[in-house]
């Protein structure tokens, strides 16, 4: 227990060090430059068991709710939001070109299929095809069109 | 980096029991790994403030995702890489700090008091004038004993950026310190 309390040595390495890297003692002062600095008087072990309890407090404040969720917890919240307003958008957007179109449509209608006038090469056929209210009538003028 | 990692017994049963949602227990791994993580991340954000800050906000995030771990690898190596991805947070979060703040952050008193004082200042100087990223690689790496693919999967840079990194990093720190070899 008592080699846990003792802080990791740089010479204590996994890896062995290579031709090129630091000398031993520039190592060693690099390491004792990031050791937490203690307060005078203050020894070392109680430094780590006050960050311990630090660290403790936070993770007991810790929202357990938050556990498992991960980054998505992020996006729960919004991901209603969003979905309420794609909706709305989506009824909006309907309702609009409903309206929009229906002029358009009927213009396009008006274009294609003669009301009217009509050109007289096209005249006769086309008033029997859509003039035509019974099934006989159309059946007479499909015979019409197809004599041709 | 061949064969399975090596886990010892202590740290299998306290993970288990962390899962299993005993806070006792992660208390337990706390105590175990908190000081190679404060250095990882100390390497990382270089003043000693925000290390404890970036150590307990990983400590945090590791209890909250405790569920995801794999107890197959080695909890220390998952940590750090959550405890540098703070750490890395927060150097984005702060604003960029300038030679002499982090000239200071390294000047505290040395340990040893056979250390040398003007090695201790030079040091301190020449790490502050690395760049940020050369400054963690080169700590990680020749102060702490990390491999390059460690580095690399902890800053979130590919093992290759690491080695190369480091190259420089030494090859500027060599430059700095000349006149103190010998």
């Amino acid at each position: 227990m008592t080699d846990e309390l003792k802080f990791p040595d740089p010479l204590e390495r996994r890896v062995p060090r290579d031709a090129d890297a630091l000398d031993e003692r520039t190592a060693r002062a690099i390491h004792e430059a990031y050791l937490p600095p203690l307060t005078h008087g203050e020894v070392e072990n109680n430094y780590w068991s006050a960050l311990e309890q630090r660290i403790m407090a936070r993770v007991a404040s810790a929202n357990p709710a938050q556990r498992e969720q991960g980054y998505w917890s992020v996006l729960n919240g919004w991901a209603q939001v969003g979905l309420v307003a794609a909706a709305a958008l989506f009824a909006i957007g309907g309702l609009v070109s409903q309206r929009l179109g229906e002029p358009e449509e009927q213009v396009a209608y008006e274009s294609v299929v003669p009301t009217s006038s009509t050109p007289e090469a096209v005249s006769a056929p086309a008033a029997l095809l859509t003039a035509s209210g019974s099934s006989a009538q159309r059946d007479a003028a499909l015979q019409y069109v197809l004599s041709y | 980096m061949t064969g399975p990692p090596r886990i010892n017994a202590e740290e299998r049963d306290l993970v288990a029991a962390a899962q299993a949602g005993d806070r006792e227990a992660f208390s337990g791994l706390v105590r175990l790994h908190q000081r190679r993580a404060y250095l990882v991340a100390r390497a990382i954000v270089t003043v000693h403030e925000d290390a404890e800050d970036a150590l307990q906000d990983g400590f945090v995030r590791a209890f909250q995702a405790l569920d995801r771990f794999d107890p197959s690898q080695t909890f220390g190596a998952w940590l750090n890489r959550i405890v540098a991805n703070a750490a890395l947070d927060l150097t984005r979060r702060r604003k960029v700090r300038n030679t002499e703040e982090l000239t200071d952050a390294l000047r505290s008193p040395f340990r040893d008091p056979a250390e040398n004082a003007e090695l201790r200042e030079r040091l301190a100087e020449a790490l502050g004038k690395l760049p940020e990223r050369a400054r963690s690689v080169i700590v990680l790496h020749d102060v702490e004993g990390y491999t390059h693919v460690e580095i690399g999967e902890m800053l979130g840079i590919p093992g290759g950026t690491a080695r190369s990194d480091l190259h420089h990093a030494r090859q500027k720190l060599r430059e700095l310190l000349k006149d103190l070899r010998g």
